[in-house]
Order: C-alpha cells, then sequence, then structure tokens
C-alpha cells in the first residue's frame, strides 16, 4: 500500500476568501504537504537537494473542489497526502486531500519533474530521471505506472472548438521577490494567483456587456488544471491573455501566462465555474 | 556589447541587469563578465570552465548554440543570458 500522511493544520482567515479556500492557499499547502510527505517516507525535501543535488519542479497541477470549504466549517483542516513515481522516474506525483475527517471536499494532484541539480548557487538544473539510490526510498506500490498526460491540451481544445468566446482581457505583471522560491524563481502557486486576478479584471470590465461572466466573481471556483512548460524569474514581465467562454454548461476562463515579447505561453491556466443552471457538475 | 542579465541570475551581479562588456565574441563577454561579477563564474561555469548547459545565451535575440559561443560579436550586440530552470 502507498504510504499516507494525515495531519490538520488550524485554519486561519488569511487561507480563505468569503466564497471559500483560495485555490493559491490549497497550492501552497499541497507543496508544503509534499514536502511533508517526503520527509517523513523516502526522504526529505532539502536533503533531496543537497544530498542528491535533485530538485522537483511542478509540470502540470489540477485542483477540484468538490463542495465549497469554508473558514467557519471547522476550527482545523484535515489534510491526506501522498505519493507515487510515475514513468520510470521521470515524474513524482503527490495526491493531497483536504477536508474534515469524515469527507473530502478539495483535492489537489500535482506532478513533478525532476531536475539534476549542477550544484551551483543558483540552483540551476536540467530535468532527468531519479537516481536508483532515490528510487529505491519508495516503496515497490508507490512507483509504477505510465506518465502523467497533462489535461490543458485536451481541454484547451475542446474548449476553443466547442465553446461560444464571450470575452477577453489582457493583464500586465511583473514577477517580484515575494512571488519567488529559495532560487528566485517564481513559486508556483503564483500561477493561480496571476490568473485570479486577471479573471477578476476580466469580469470586471465585461461583465455589464456578458453578465454570464459574473459566476466567475460570485462563486468559488470549481475546478483548476495548471500547465507549466518554463518557469518565470525575479523581475520577469509577462502579461495575462485572458479568454472567458460557456462550454457545456460552465464558465470556462483559459489564461495564457506569456513572457514579455514572446507569444508562446510559459504557463496555462485554466479556471471553471458552474453556471447556474448547471445540475450535475461531474 | 550589452550582456542584459535576468532573473535568477541578478542577485549573481548586484541587481545590475544591463551590463556593457568590451570583448571580441559573446564566450570572451561571459567570461569578463565572471571575472568582473566573481560570485556569477561558478553559477556561469563549471569546474572545467565550460558554460553550464543550463544557462541559455541569445545574441541579438538568437539563440546560440554551444559551440557558435566562440563567434564574433561587436559593440553594438546584445546578449541576453537566462537561466532555463531552476530546482529549488
Amino acid at each position: 500500500m502507498p504510504r499516507w500522511s494525515s495531519y490538520e493544520i488550524p485554519v486561519d482567515t488569511g487561507l480563505f476568501t468569503p466564497l471559500g479556500l483560495q485555490p493559491t492557499a490549497l497550492c501552497r499547502l499541497g507543496f508544503n504537504a509534499a514536502g511533508r510527505w517526503l520527509g517523513r517516507n523516502p526522504i526529505s525535501h532539502s536533503r533531496l537537494l543537497a544530498e542528491h543535488q535533485t530538485g522537483l519542479v511542478v509540470w502540470s497541477a489540477q485542483l477540484d473542489f468538490d463542495e465549497p470549504v469554508g473558514f467557519f466549517d471547522a476550527d482545523c483542516l484535515e489534510m491526506r497526502v501522498t505519493a507515487r513515481v510515475r514513468g520510470a522516474g521521470t515524474q513524482v506525483e503527490f495526491d493531497l486531500e483536504v477536508g474534515s475527517p469524515l469527507d473530502t471536499r478539495a483535492r489537489l494532484q500535482a506532478c513533478c519533474v525532476p531536475l539534476r541539480l549542477e550544484g551551483d548557487a543558483a540552483l540551476s538544473g536540467i530535468p532527468a530521471r531519479l537516481s536508483p539510490e532515490v528510487m529505491a526510498a519508495f516503496l515497490p506500490d508507490e512507483v509504477g505506472g505510465r506518465p502523467h498526460r497533462s489535461q490543458v491540451p485536451g481541454l484547451r481544445a475542446a474548449v476553443l472548438g466547442d465553446g461560444t468566446a464571450l470575452a477577453q482581457h489582457r493583464l500586465p505583471f511583473v514577477i517580484h521577490r515575494h512571488q519567488c522560491e529559495v532560487a528566485d524563481q517564481w513559486f508556483w502557486p503564483e500561477a493561480v494567483s496571476l490568473a485570479a486576478g486577471a479573471r477578476e479584471e476580466l469580469v470586471r470590465a465585461e461583465a455589464e456587456r456578458v453578465p454570464v461572466l459574473l459566476p466567475g466573481l460570485r462563486t468559488p471556483v470549481r475546478r483548476l488544471d495548471l500547465l507549466f512548460s518554463r518557469p518565470f524569474f525575479l523581475f520577469d514581465e509577462g502579461a495575462v491573455r485572458s479568454s472567458a467562454y460557456e462550454w457545456e454548461g460552465r464558465l470556462v476562463f483559459i489564461h495564457e501566462l506569456v513572457g514579455s515579447h514572446e507569444d508562446r505561453p510559459r504557463a496555462l491556466v485554466t479556471e471553471q465555474f458552474s453556471l447556474p443552471e448547471e445540475r450535475a457538475w461531474d | 556589447m550589452i550582456v542584459h542579465v535576468n532573473g535568477a541570475l541578478l542577485r549573481f551581479t548586484d541587481y545590475r541587469r544591463d551590463i556593457s562588456v568590451a570583448a571580441p565574441t559573446v564566450e570572451a563577454a561571459l567570461t569578463k563578465l565572471a571575472d568582473e561579477y566573481r560570485p556569477l563564474q561558478p553559477v556561469l561555469f563549471d569546474r572545467m570552465g565550460r558554460l553550464r548547459a543550463t544557462h541559455r545565451i541569445f545574441l541579438n535575440g538568437e539563440l546560440v548554440a554551444p559551440d557558435e559561443l566562440a563567434s564574433p560579436a561587436g559593440d553594438d550586440d546584445s546578449v541576453d543570458l537566462l537561466l532555463a530552470i531552476s530546482g529549488g
């Protein structure tokens, strides 16, 4: 059986909005939970970096909110986390469940790519398989399976092909240090924050003309999908190119995070919201 | 030429982003830059003095392959120095 770690964290108001648990907070809690699982089971994140010259970068992630998670629901959030190695050591996938002891309300699945670090102070690295020594620290049930495939390209193609385009918006940004991790590279949950800000600006600008956009402000997001191709770094300038669609009874926002003077997105974020007439989400 | 230092490398040049370097090639410019900003040296080059594979070098916007670093470059040229990815 794969090993799980279960623990509680006290809630604080900063984790929430009036609509529920912040998706960015779920990503940050998830990465922290992944570190906790690694440290209590195969190997700690710091030892992975320092002794095995192996870093992990998130390549793909999916957040699902089965039910809203509110600040007043409980004093603590129940966290359950596990991980597995996929693709013969080319990926490490974490699963986090958040809720109460009796029910799971939100889930995060994050697929990481191992990097072989060069050993310099910038923590630079190139994608590589996990070493046999690191692989051996996982249980047999925690290793195996085909490589994870992101759902973002297929979802994006389906929405662009079959959805009804509603509005577009562009929001510039600069990456500052409070948005970065230890290597002055953006911390990946910032993609969720930047996309959320861009979506709110799109709705503020266009909702009077296109009222169907309003659930993008009024209601909590139900699902997010993230796909990263290249990180942003300290003081990098970029923009979020956002498009809104009505697709299969949902309001969908597709966010392309591009560097300045670049066309190819460094990250894609899709957000899905229920529309009022939708009855069956799943 | 002007070397534009980006992102995660800025702290190794004391946050100087656009640095003028007099050198006949891109490779010589990077070596001179690392001499001037010593903390940058082990980040840019490995123990054998080779440019680490984790960096991307652009000359006037065009990606420079490792075997093209010795190509001539002049005062009016612009070099962008980027770290592809880090594993923090």
